[in-house]
């Protein structure tokens, strides 16, 4: 019954209610709320099945959403392609990025691979940002088209919304069925023990590199949903701190949690959106709200896993040693 | 006409040294602290940032003099370590068992609360200073722009103080480590804390003047480096924090010869890198030298094995 209800009751609210609500208090700013939120639940879930599902610590996730927003960007503005093709093909440009920085670095385990990913992330945020001729630089892409794909016409607030949540409920179900399948339990074995997993005849680093794919491709899905949306990109979008706010959503809501990340998401996007009363202080509540759950609630508000216990986990793996092989002190 | 390309080529060697040894200094902080909990202290960049905030607080209100200018800050450097130590540190070193001493639980949990707290500090010193640069006054910042000349190349006098200040440091680190009872209780916890604690070490006061000394080191070389620069800014500690904290994987992770001079290489490689690509590009190289040292030398240049990466 609650396999049923459960989903049912999601889908009433993303179709149903919100799009109503929103519709009668008719304002473009809380449509505009609504598709952030939105965007980054498709974050927050595709982080959740790298970092909560798999056990992969990475710092450079915005890096991935800021190539799918570069890719709609250029092929929407200079190709003149439909958002209906820009959509997909920003997912599989992030992708195959995904695919290629994910073979040499899946190697490396925990906070090597966090700081790997961190290094890339960046390496890509320089691009983006000095490669002028192509991204045009510090000036970021504007006049991007809105959403007509294949000539429907979904350029209003609602059309928008609808498209949003529907390709964001479309997340929700791929993350939900492969997180609670044979190949979920297969993550969670990597995260759990790789080298045990392994010992048990799965294929580790190629799960690594699939799950990297499938997470960088919805990173891009996202990506591409938010240049569209906005209108205009700039690299300033895409840098560490935003890949700081989609760890802190998968942190509050839950490490392994599904709809941990969705309340994480919708937590640390609508409060900070509530506080703007008492001035900017987005970053600063995420920061309060992140550190606060770390020390109060270490497993998040649904978690399956202590943030805790897979950052200490990780780290006694990567840097534990046996004291015999530790050399004392410094060298 | 070619050698005049040699003395500018020279030249810029001698600028990104002088920028490699500004991330030594950081780094120098970093890899004592991981040294000692094994774990990275993401807010170090931010210890950077006050330093150079407390600094331009001291110049302004009391303009004291140069000595006792870098003591306030060394002061407000360690204040804030000990703060740091307190708030993202301490709260996780409750377990008090063998197992997770051992598994190194207290210590590595911290890298969130970290990065946590760093958040806080750079946005609530954005909040009340504002995000744009400060201009340091001039009558301190002249000081460090004087041109020094040797022979055909031309050094600031700035250059010089950091060279000295990076000696001093490294050598006031070295002998605090080798010939003080504090040095010495340092050294066993970094070896072995477990050991360290059953032979009457207090493993907590070494924490603390562990961050006390890291950050003081820290903090002393924000002010030196937004003296030399002239301007400080809130994000300003972001750049060189990464920027250390590759050097000290490259060197090795717990080697501070090693990340020092992994911090002069990199200083040097983005002076070149600069020299051929422009300014925007040579940020790329701290980031390409991190992704090829983890992928091929996954120990870092200096590091004994480890059991596993």
């Amino acid at each position: 019954m609650r396999t049923v209800l459960a989903p049912l009751a999601v889908f009433a609210v993303l179709f149903g209610a919100l799009p109503a609500g929103l519709s009668a208090a008719g304002s473009g700013y809380l449509f505009r709320l609504a598709d952030v939120t939105l965007i980054f639940c498709i974050l927050a879930l595709s982080m959740q099945l790298i970092t909560g599902v798999a056990g992969l610590l990475t710092l450079g996730h915005a890096a991935f959403y800021g190539i799918g927003a570069y890719t709609a960007a250029i092929l929407s503005t200079r190709v003149g392609l439909d958002a209906g093709l820009t959509i997909p093909a920003s997912g599989l440009v992030s992708a195959l990025f995904g695919v290629l920085i994910a073979l040499p670095t899946m190697r490396l385990v925990s906070i090597y691979f966090a700081v790997a990913t961190l290094g890339l992330g960046e390496m890509i945020y320089v691009t983006l940002l000095n490669w002028v001729s192509f991204t045009r630089g510090p000036l970021g892409i504007g006049d991007i088209p809105p959403l007509r794909p294949f000539g429907f016409d979904l350029s209003s607030p609602l059309g928008t919304y609808f498209l949003v949540a529907a390709l964001a409920a479309l997340a929700l179900v791929v993350v939900h069925r492969l997180a609670h399948s044979y190949y979920g339990n297969a993550l969670r074995a990597l995260r759990e023990d790789d080298q045990c997993a392994e010992a048990m005849g799965l294929p580790v680093v190629r799960l690594k590199i699939e799950v990297f794919a499938i997470a960088t491709f919805l990173a891009g899905i996202a990506g591409a949903l938010w240049a569209h949306t906005t209108g205009y990109v700039n690299p300033a979008d895409f840098r560490f701190a935003e890949s700081i706010l989609i760890l802190a959503m998968v942190v509050v809501g839950g490490l392994g949690s599904i709809p941990g990340a969705i309340v994480g998401a919708a937590l640390l996007i609508l409060l900070p959106e509530a506080l703007r009363a008492i001035g900017e202080v987005r970053i600063l509540a995420v920061g309060l709200i992140m550190f606060l759950c770390i020390l109060f609630l270490p497993k998040g508000l649904f978690g399956e896993v202590a943030a805790l216990d897979l950052v200490r986990r990780q780290f006694g793996a990567a840097w534990g040693g046996s004291p015999a092989v530790r050399p004392l002190g410094w060298r | 006409m070619f050698d005049r390309f040699d003395i500018f080529f020279v030249q810029q060697l001698i600028n990104g040294f002088s920028v490699g040894l500004v991330y030594a200094l950081v780094a120098i902080g970093f890899t004592l602290i991981f040294g000692v909990l094994n774990v990275v202290n993401f807010a170090h960049g931010e210890i950077y940032m006050i330093g150079a905030y407390a600094g331009l607080l001291a110049i302004v209100f009391l303009a004291p003099p140069w000595v006792a200018l870098l003591l306030l800050v060394l002061a407000a450097g360690i204040v804030s370590g000990v703060a740091l130590e307190r708030a993202a540190f301490k709260p996780f070193r409750r377990f008090r068992d063998e197992a997770s001493l051992k598994s190194k639980a207290m210590r590595e949990s911290t890298l969130l609360s970290s990065l946590a707290v760093s958040i806080v500090v750079r946005e609530s010193v954005e909040k009340i200073f504002g995000a744009d640069m400060q201009a340091i006054p001039r009558a301190y910042a002249d000081a460090m722009q004087e041109p020094i000349s040797l022979g055909e190349l031309a050094v600031a006098s700035g250059q010089i103080a950091i060279l000295a200040a990076a000696i001093l440091m490294f050598a006031a680190l070295q002998w605090i480590l080798t010939r003080t009872d504090i040095g010495l209780s340092i050294r066993a916890v970094a070896a072995n804390p477990l050991g360290a604690q059953y032979v009457g070490v207090n493993v907590d006061r070494t924490v603390i003047a562990t961050f006390a000394i890291g950050s003081g080191m820290g903090a002393v070389a924000g002010i030196l480096i937004g003296l030399y620069q002239g301007t400080i800014f809130p994000a300003m500690g972001f750049a060189p924090g990464v920027k250390a904290f590759v050097a000290m994987v490259m060197g090795g992770l717990n080697s501070i010869p090693g990340a020092v001079i992994c911090a002069i290489v990199l200083g040097l490689a983005e002076a070149v890198a600069t020299e051929f690509f422009g300014q925007g590009w040579a940020d790329l190289v701290a980031y390409v030298f991190l992704v090829l040292t983890l992928v091929f030398f996954p120990t870092g240049l200096f590091g004994a094995g480890r059991e596993r990466v």
